[in-house]
């Protein structure tokens, strides 16, 4: 108990010098504090009254994570999670020292925890999730993880630790961790929802096979875009439904809905109640958020990998013509340095839109040579302060326009966007 | 009636790095100029005839494709030996690449058969190469994105597709990179490949085209200061 106190005071200690020298420093109270207690993250969320949940997946964590504490939150529980991005043991454990009493006790009656799907393999077994959600598997930053079948079977070595898994069925590598887990619920879509998700192929449509037919504990029935939202409809297998307006765009963002309230059903959450909380979930950091600069918005929508910007292509492409976008590539540690999976991408789909294309990051030139052999003209400049301008300057007063950046991308334009906020929001 | 026929071999199979890129490439580039492209897949158990592509294409994929596509290629082995004769062009990226040689030794000490267009052998590593690539061929520099940790090792008699300026390229210690018989190229580079170095890409078309159409095929030059730029930016990038 003691070196646990001791563990937590260190790393809250650590924290407040960092941020006084202004590194922000939401991991490293983590690593301090599990370099003298080891076993301090298993301590800390033990009394946690109704236990851990986990998301974990490529695409969707954090989004899917922000709609479960909100609809937990709504039915009065007390929720711990972790900041958007600390999504490692570190990140974990930061948090948990952050909402621990001098002693080392976390007073709550649930955590919920965005896992990276790499990092998911050890955290798990000392979470002991009583649920574990997988959105989905896709191929992510081949550079930093290796192959996807290895990530995703670290993935199911996770559920296997998980009381109840939450698993996405119309993802065959995340549906076949059922064999892995001991009680599992399936969420999935209708056949029209199925079909306008792109399938990830770019060059010749979809080639494997329908999936074989899962029966669903909660059922996407609808997901239409709707202005800047996306209005979505949920089918629970006992035929209770509910409608909601979500404050985020793309139709991908149905699937985390369905996964958050699937999940937060296994807390006794109604369908309906769940649908209310979704209304008022705002967008995560980056994932659809609007931003206010000079009179116009930006929507910010990350892109991390080619299923990511299949989701993002076919939003925009759906907006209509004269919609101006800015992509943005990096190619930093945390974008992953190979930028050959723009290439995968169905980056064709965008063309006949009418849209207005510029680029910017490290990889300007990158990303608009992949909209130029898609049939798109695209202005191209490096520096993030002259892409800005040029972009924002693209969008009439009082309009949106809609900014694709990678992780770092994101980064450097947010300081631009919100001077001082993004270190704070994001340090992984 | 396509001015050329490319065949894409294993597209579903091995298409994760990005290498459909080069087929985007190859047909636009023909379409700037007026030329048309058909680009046929040719997955693992299609009937298909190689004779009749003048472009054949097969790209980097996960482990467990490719031995699915091992055993494939084993079944097309004469035929691409004949079409490689035959002077059809082909390019082939790191896991296809490695399967054009004789032999790809696992690090569990496994041997997957190639089919030996290439003299060549590659062993699995437990370190991977990863990084931007520029390779110096009689083509120009040629610039990309490696990631793999079989080391491949050419006969002595074996022609390379450059000498590595920057990045591992076969292997660790002999700065060679990729292999070259007849209009066969193999080569570890993604990026993808052929959009960042159009003089490359219209080296194989000329090259598809002379042979299809006679020496008349002269390819029109193009305005090529985005890929360049592209490129540029890439070979200084770690």
């Amino acid at each position: 108990m003691l070196r646990l106190a001791a563990a937590c005071a260190l790393g809250r200690l650590a924290g407040r010098v960092s941020r006084l020298l202004g590194r922000g420093g939401s991991a490293l109270p983590g690593l301090v504090a599990e370099k003298v207690d080891p076993r301090l993250i298993e301590r800390l969320v033990a009394p946690v009254r109704r236990g851990v949940v986990v998301v974990t997946g490529t695409n969707g964590k954090t989004t899917t994570t922000k709609m479960l504490v909100a609809m937990l939150e709504a039915e009065g529980l007390e929720v711990v999670t972790n900041p958007t991005g600390s999504n490692l043991a570190r990140g974990i454990a930061a948090r948990l020292i952050e909402v621990a009493s001098w002693r080392g006790r976390v007073d709550a009656d649930l955590a919920v925890f965005e896992v990276d799907e790499a990092a998911v393999r050890p955290l798990a077994p000392r979470l002991r999730p009583q649920v574990l959600v997988v959105t989905n598997m896709a191929r992510d930053q081949l550079d930093r993880f290796g192959e996807l079948a290895t990530t995703a079977s670290h993935a199911a070595a996770a559920v296997r630790r998980a009381a109840v898994a939450v698993l996405n069925a119309d993802d065959p590598l995340v549906a076949g961790m059922a064999a892995a887990a001991g009680a599992t619920r399936f969420f999935g879509s209708a056949e029209p929802v199925r079909q306008a998700m792109p399938p990830d192929s770019s060059l010749y449509g979809a080639a494997s096979a329908a999936a074989p037919a899962i029966p669903l504990d909660l059922c996407l029935e609808r997901s239409d875009a709707d202005g800047e939202g996306q209005v979505i409809t949920l089918v629970r297998a006992s035929g209770e439904r509910a409608t909601a307006r979500l404050q985020v765009p793309g139709p991908y963002n149905g699937y985390n809905a369905a996964a958050a309230a699937l999940a937060a059903a296994e807390f006794g959450v109604p369908l309906a109640r769940a649908a209310a909380a979704l209304e008022a979930t705002r967008p995560a950091f980056g994932r659809g958020q609007v931003i206010e600069y000079r009179g116009r918005r930006v929507r910010l929508l990350l892109v991390k990998n080619p299923a990511g910007l299949n989701q993002v292509i076919r939003l925009l492409a759906a907006l209509p013509p004269g919609a101006e976008i800015l992509v943005a590539i990096n190619d930093l540690d945390a974008d992953g340095r190979d930028v050959s999976w723009l290439w995968d991408a169905r980056v064709e789909d965008l063309a006949g839109g009418g849209h207005r294309f510029g680029t910017g990051g490290i990889r300007a030139y990158d990303i608009a040579l992949r909209l130029k052999y898609a049939g798109l003209e695209a202005w191209a400049e490096t520096d993030f302060g002259a892409a800005l301008e040029r972009f924002v300057g693209g969008i009439p007063e009082g309009e949106t326009g809609y900014l694709v950046p990678t992780y770092t991308a994101m980064l450097r334009f947010l300081e631009l966007l919100r001077p001082g906020t993004s270190k704070r929001e994001a340090w992984a | 009636m396509s001015d050329l026929v490319i065949a894409h071999l294993y597209p579903y199979e091995m298409n994760i790095y990005g290498d459909t890129g080069n087929v985007i490439a190859l047909r636009r580039r023909l379409e700037w100029r007026g030329l048309e492209a058909r680009v046929d897949p040719v997955p693992v158990g299609a009937d298909y005839d190689l004779s009749g592509a003048d472009i054949v294409f097969g790209g980097g994929g996960q482990d467990r494709s490719q031995l699915e596509v091992a055993d494939d290629l084993q079944r097309r082995r004469d035929a691409v030996h004949e079409a490689v004769a035959a002077g059809t062009v082909f390019l082939t990226i790191c896991g296809t690449y490695q399967l054009f040689g004789r032999r790809f030794l696992t690090q569990e000490g496994r041997e997957i058969p190639g089919i030996g267009v290439f003299a060549m052998d590659t062993i699995g590593g437990r370190r991977r190469m990863i990084g931007n690539v520029v390779v110096v061929t009689p083509w120009g520099d040629l610039v990309g994105f490696e990631n793999h940790s079989g080391r491949t090792l050419l006969d002595p008699g074996q022609a390379p597709l450059g000498r590595v300026k920057k990045g591992y390229g076969n292997n660790e210690t002999r700065r060679d990179e990729g292999a070259v018989t007849a209009n066969c190229f193999g080569t570890y580079l993604h990026g993808s490949l052929l959009p960042k170095n159009p003089g490359f890409a219209d080296e194989l078309l000329g090259r598809a085209l002379r042979r299809r159409h006679g020496a008349a095929a002269d390819l029109p030059p193009l305005d090529d200061t985005l890929e360049h730029r592209a490129a540029r930016v890439a070979a200084r990038r770690p």
